[in-house]
């Protein structure tokens, strides 16, 4: 939708600038600063900014990690070129480069670094968010259906950053259970 | 007299000197400005081979041509070389170069200060260059976020050379802003009022504003994060009460700023260009003059949406998705306001027009990209992927260096004299516009595909080798049109026929002299009635000339120019200005000593550098100064004048004033900076807070007191030509005693413990190094007095050291309240 | 000079106020604020208040530019301080819309 419209709003421009530039009747008309300063320089985008701006806030106020029924508190901490996992459900479980979640259930991350900036991504769960010393950044995930999914850092932290990646494996009901108690899942 | 005998007298006052040792002690514009621009092309291809390197890497899936280490060298220099030193200096250099013929001046107001940038500029980014050549240039990133630039994720040199060499070279932004500030607020042709200023002017001094408060936080965050890394004071370190967020902070409240200190001079190229290309006026230039200042302004208020990632409440980022979203509508009157100005006139397609029709397809696009990641949730996914390396590319290139190219064009005859020949800039011209996009819409497809951005490498079967391969073939293409660009200016400078003065049968000043200009640009300095005097009075060239203007005559024999009322432009003042000299180089070589002092950590280097350069700037102002009572002058026959040096407001006060402006801004961003840390830092408060006690805040409040009252005394009774020796000793006791104060500061405490004391050290300092400078002016003004220079005629030198006197007093109280606030109140 | 703050004016008024409400809103999320005793509520209708505060400012500022006391002389900078005191109210009132609307400190 936003490359639609913003596909859209170029064609117009480059229109108005190719009808300038092939016009050759009498110049000078002066059609003035009524049309093309208070009309398309100010209305035309007041107008378009505020629906965005109206959308964007809407749809970020959706995402907020708003306290809830259900939601699973995992931990994940960032360092030099790892992830390390912790789960409040579990206390004591530490997992290295896999994050275990249930599907179908709203999961906080609560992320964090050990030594430089990182930050966490899922791109097919939700938005980055940076992990940063000293701070706890809060992410609300979830996943639909049980599966891997790929995870990523992307915020440049040194020479192992290429493949400093993750997985997120989301569990049905009964592995997740299985995970809780400690089995290998 | 006649025009030849005129230019002839002229010419031997304001000529360089010959042969090679002039390019050292030029301080022309002319020189100058060409000197600038040619650096920063140099620059400019250096920053490109490292793209094409980075291309090639990418060009293909596990490309093992090189290793991460050198990739992220690679990437950090190439952002670090084209922002800072290409793209800036470029700015400078074509305003050096245009400002005074457009305003219809003679120089700049400050040229030994325009030679000084220019050398700091050279040396700083010579040293940045030297580390890539070693091997061991800045790897973090051009942002360089600590904890990773800092000793924990670079422990070696590599992040020391940014920090030093970019703020060397800073000191050439500054000071290159407070002079244009300074010469287009003062120093324009008599009549020219603010709304018949050339539009270039207005754009140009918002620009130069913002270059003096933009960098400033930039220049704090380098000190902090130097500091921390080679005296470990934890601006930064969370365990001792730092915090790497500061940086974030810092460094984009420059760097959002940055951005449109990029792309306004580009505006102010396109709103001079195009209304000549299309032989008409420009429609609303008040409109666009609004719209330039708010951009300038509202530009500083978004500098948080490059943390949109960084966990800041929704609160907060909103505020700042909101103005995001704001500065369009500024930049959008301004394009609209240049497609009416189109559709008003009859536009002729020459090659400037060309480049002017690629900056508006190519920057529409990136300004439609920023809004959209302006929008927060579409941020969050596409946030240091390579969606933003080709949304910064569209703004930068698009924005920039196309209309940058239009100005090469536009301007080439005037630099040259000459009309341009082999018309190999057209082929060059579909080079570069094709090759660039071909490659940044490959770009923003492969970051929409989740590409990340600084991966030195990538596998296969993610769909992304197609993309990556095109891209690299596009950045080839353009690479080779920009070759072809420098090949035709080259070629054309040195073999093209003489042309005709105005080719472009333009309106503005710059266009009133022969090409190649003469060093003293105007033979005399015009009256101006309108925005377009040129157009309005084509006979206006030979008029002045004939020296018919003002100071057409220059029997005084030395370097002579105007200053005017800032609103009105009612001459004001004759101003002598300074001739050649190697007095500059000499000064940034000294300032060098500094910088090369830290990196290598040869501390002792370090205190006599900066000995140096204070002894060499008080022989700088010595130089210069008035040493005889003149009264007032012949500004033209029948007209008198005062003379600058016999003025309450010489221009050495203007300059002084917008230099304290980007003081201020420093010291402002010092106090957000402890602020910040008080309220958001993990490990605070600190362990203990300092105690004040009695004795260090009354010596202060005296100090302050004293120092103040002193200086105006001194005036006073300088003014009433009786002695102000008591003013002299009282000013430099108290500015001791100010120091004193501060220093209490410094020694009670360990700047290594926490952020906390780190900051008290760095308040302290500052207020030391301020009631340092205010005492050395004083005794300057001291050794002026006693050897006779200075009097109740002559007074200008001691309103400047009465401004940095009070501003010293003020700022030092300020400072030292902060440092003692939480103490006394906990 | 006096003009130049004329022209300057009413947007550093905007920057300034913009970033004081910023700072606020990350003192009140902060752990200071609790320290002093102060809750949520107290935090938004501190924020409302400043933002009334701003707009207000920016209006007296407006209708100031527009008396004989402190215009300018010259009828150009008249026009564009008044134009730029508009813009400033105008970007007071956008950019504070997410204190009405948007959720504090998550």
């Amino acid at each position: 939708m936003l490359l639609g419209g913003a596909t859209l709003i170029f064609l117009f421009v480059m229109v108005l600038l190719a009808l300038a530039m092939r016009r050759r009747d009498a110049p000078g008309q002066a059609s003035g600063e009524r049309v093309w300063i208070v009309g398309l320089g100010l209305a035309f985008p007041l107008t378009v900014l505020a629906a965005l701006l109206a959308y964007g806030l809407v749809v970020g106020e959706r995402l907020l990690p708003r306290p809830g029924p259900g939601v699973v508190d995992v931990g994940a901490e960032g360092r030099q070129w790892d992830w390390h996992f912790t789960y409040a459900d579990a206390p004591g479980r530490m997992t290295e480069g896999v994050l275990h979640i249930p599907a179908g259930r709203p999961v906080d991350v609560a992320i964090t670094s050990a030594d430089v900036i990182h930050s966490f991504w899922v791109p097919r769960l939700a938005g980055k968010l940076d992990a940063i010393p000293g701070h706890v950044n809060v992410l609300r995930i979830e996943a639909w259906v049980p599966g891997d999914y790929a995870g990523v850092s992307s915020e440049y932290n040194g020479p192992g950053y290429t493949g400093h990646d993750f997985t997120v494996r989301a569990h049905d009901e009964a592995a997740w259970a299985d995970f809780l108690a400690g089995e290998a899942p | 007299m006649t025009a030849l005998r005129l230019h002839r007298e002229l010419t031997r006052i304001w000529a360089s000197e010959p042969g090679w040792k002039g390019w050292f002690t030029t301080v022309n514009h002319n020189d100058l400005g060409r000197m600038f621009i040619v650096a920063s092309i140099v620059f400019f291809v250096i920053g490109g081979v490292l793209a094409m390197l980075i291309r090639a890497q990418l060009a293909s899936p596990r490309s093992a041509f090189m290793a991460p280490e050198t990739y992220a060298q690679v990437f950090t220099m190439h952002g670090t070389i084209m922002m800072f030193l290409f793209a800036i200096p470029l700015i400078e250099g074509v305003a050096v170069y245009l400002l005074p013929k457009m305003l219809g001046t003679r120089d700049l107001a400050f040229p030994r200060l325009t030679a000084y940038g220019f050398w700091c500029y050279v040396l700083g980014g010579s040293l940045l260059i030297l580390s890539l050549l070693l091997g061991i240039a800045p790897d973090s990133g051009w942002f360089m976020y600590p904890p990773l630039s800092s000793t924990l994720g670079s422990p070696g040199i590599n992040s020391d050379f940014w920090l030093l060499g970019i703020t060397f070279v800073e000191i050439s932004a500054i000071s290159a802003a407070v002079e244009i500030t300074v010469t287009i607020l003062r120093y324009r042709a008599p009549g020219m009022s603010l709304d018949r200023m050339p539009v270039y002017a207005w754009y140009i001094l918002v620009v130069a504003v913002m270059i003096l408060t933009g960098f400033p936080p930039m220049i704090l965050g380098s000190i902090l994060l130097e500091l921390e890394r080679a005296f470990g004071m934890p601006f930064f370190q969370v365990e001792n009460g730092g915090d790497s967020l500061l940086w974030q902070h810092l460094f984009w409240l420059f760097g959002h700023p940055e951005v449109y200190i990029i792309f306004l001079p580009a505006a102010a190229v396109i709103s001079t260009i195009l209304p000549v290309m299309a032989r008409t006026t420009l429609l609303g230039y008040g409109w666009v003059v609004a719209a330039a200042v708010s951009l300038g302004v509202l530009s500083f208020g978004i500098w948080v949406h490059h943390m949109f990632t960084t966990g800041i409440p929704h609160m907060g980022l909103a505020f700042f998705s909101a103005a995001s979203t704001l500065v369009a509508v500024p930049t959008a009157v301004q394009i609209f306001a240049w497609i009416g100005t189109l559709w008003k006139g009859r536009p002729e397609l020459h090659l400037p027009m060309l480049w002017i029709l690629a900056f508006f397809a190519t920057f529409v696009i990136g300004g439609l990209t920023g809004v959209m990641v302006a929008v927060v949730p579409f941020d969050w996914q596409v946030h240091d992927t390579h969606f933003v390396v080709a949304h910064l590319h569209y703004v930068l290139v698009g924005g920039f260096v196309f209309p940058m190219l239009a100005a090469l064009y536009y301007w080439l005859p005037h630099v040259t004299g000459r009309r341009r020949f082999f018309k190999l800039g057209e082929t060059a011209f579909w080079l570069i516009m094709v090759g660039f996009h071909i490659t940044f819409l490959a770009v923003h497809w492969a970051g929409l595909l989740g590409q990340r951005r600084r991966t030195h490498t990538y596998d296969e079967g993610q769909g992304w080798e197609i993309i990556n391969l095109i891209a690299s073939i596009g950045g080839f293409v353009t690479a080779i049109g920009f070759a072809l660009v420098i090949l035709d200016i080259v070629v054309n400078a040195a073999v093209a026929v003489r042309g005709s003065r105005d080719p472009w049968q333009a309106g503005t000043l710059e266009w009133a002299m022969p090409t190649p200009p003469a060093a003293y640009n105007f033979a005399s300095l015009p009256e101006i009635r309108s925005r377009d005097p040129l157009r309005d009075d084509p006979a206006l060239p030979v008029r002045i000339a004939r020296g018919e203007g003002w100071l057409g005559d220059a029997s005084r024999g030395r370097r002579e120019s105007l200053t005017v009322a800032t609103a009105t432009g009612e001459p004001a003042q004759v101003v002598v200005l300074p001739g050649n000299t190697g007095l500059p180089l000499l000064m940034a070589v000294t300032t060098g000593g500094i910088f090369v002092g830290m990196l290598l950590k040869l501390y002792w280097l370090v205190p006599l550098a900066a000995l140096g350069v204070a002894t060499l700037a008080a022989r700088w102002a010595w130089g210069l100064g008035a040493t005889r009572d003149e009264g007032p002058v012949e500004g033209r026959p029948g007209l008198v004048l005062a003379l600058a040096s016999e003025s309450v407001d010489p221009p050495g006060w203007w300059g002084s004033l917008f230099l304290l402006l980007a003081d201020a801004t420093l010291l402002g961003s010092l106090l957000f900076g402890y602020a910040f840390l008080w309220t958001v830092a993990p490990n605070w408060p600190p362990p203990t807070w300092a105690e004040p006690g009695l004795l260090a805040p009354s010596l202060a409040l005296v100090g302050a007191a004293l120092s103040v009252t002193g200086i105006q005394l001194a005036d006073l009774r300088l003014r009433q030509e009786r002695g102000p020796w008591l003013g002299f000793l009282l000013g430099l006791a108290g500015s001791v005693a100010l120091a004193l104060a501060a220093g209490m500061v410094l020694l009670g405490t360990d700047p290594t413990a926490h952020a906390y004391n780190a900051t008290l050290w760095v308040l302290g300092g500052f207020v030391v190094l301020h009631a340092g400078l205010a005492g050395l002016m004083t005794l300057y003004l001291t050794c002026r007095y006693a050897a006779g220079f200075v009097t109740g005629r002559r007074i200008g030198e001691a309103r400047i050291v009465r401004l940095w006197t009070d501003y010293a007093a003020g700022t030092g109280l300020l400072a030292l309240a902060a440092a003692w606030l939480p103490g006394a109140v906990a | 000079m006096t003009d130049i703050l004329r022209i300057s004016g009413p947007l550093t008024l905007w920057l300034t106020a913009f970033s004081a409400v910023y700072g606020l809103q990350g003192l009140i999320c902060s752990p200071r604020w609790a320290e002093a005793g102060l809750d949520l509520a107290a935090g938004r209708m501190a924020l409302a208040l400043a933002a009334s505060l701003v707009l207000g400012l920016q209006v007296a500022f407006l209708l100031a530019l527009r008396t004989t006391r402190f215009a300018s002389c010259s009828g150009f900078v008249r026009t564009l301080s008044l134009g730029l005191s508009t813009v400033a109210l105008v970007a007071s009132a956008w950019t504070l819309i997410p204190v009405a609307t948007t959720s504090a400190c998550l």
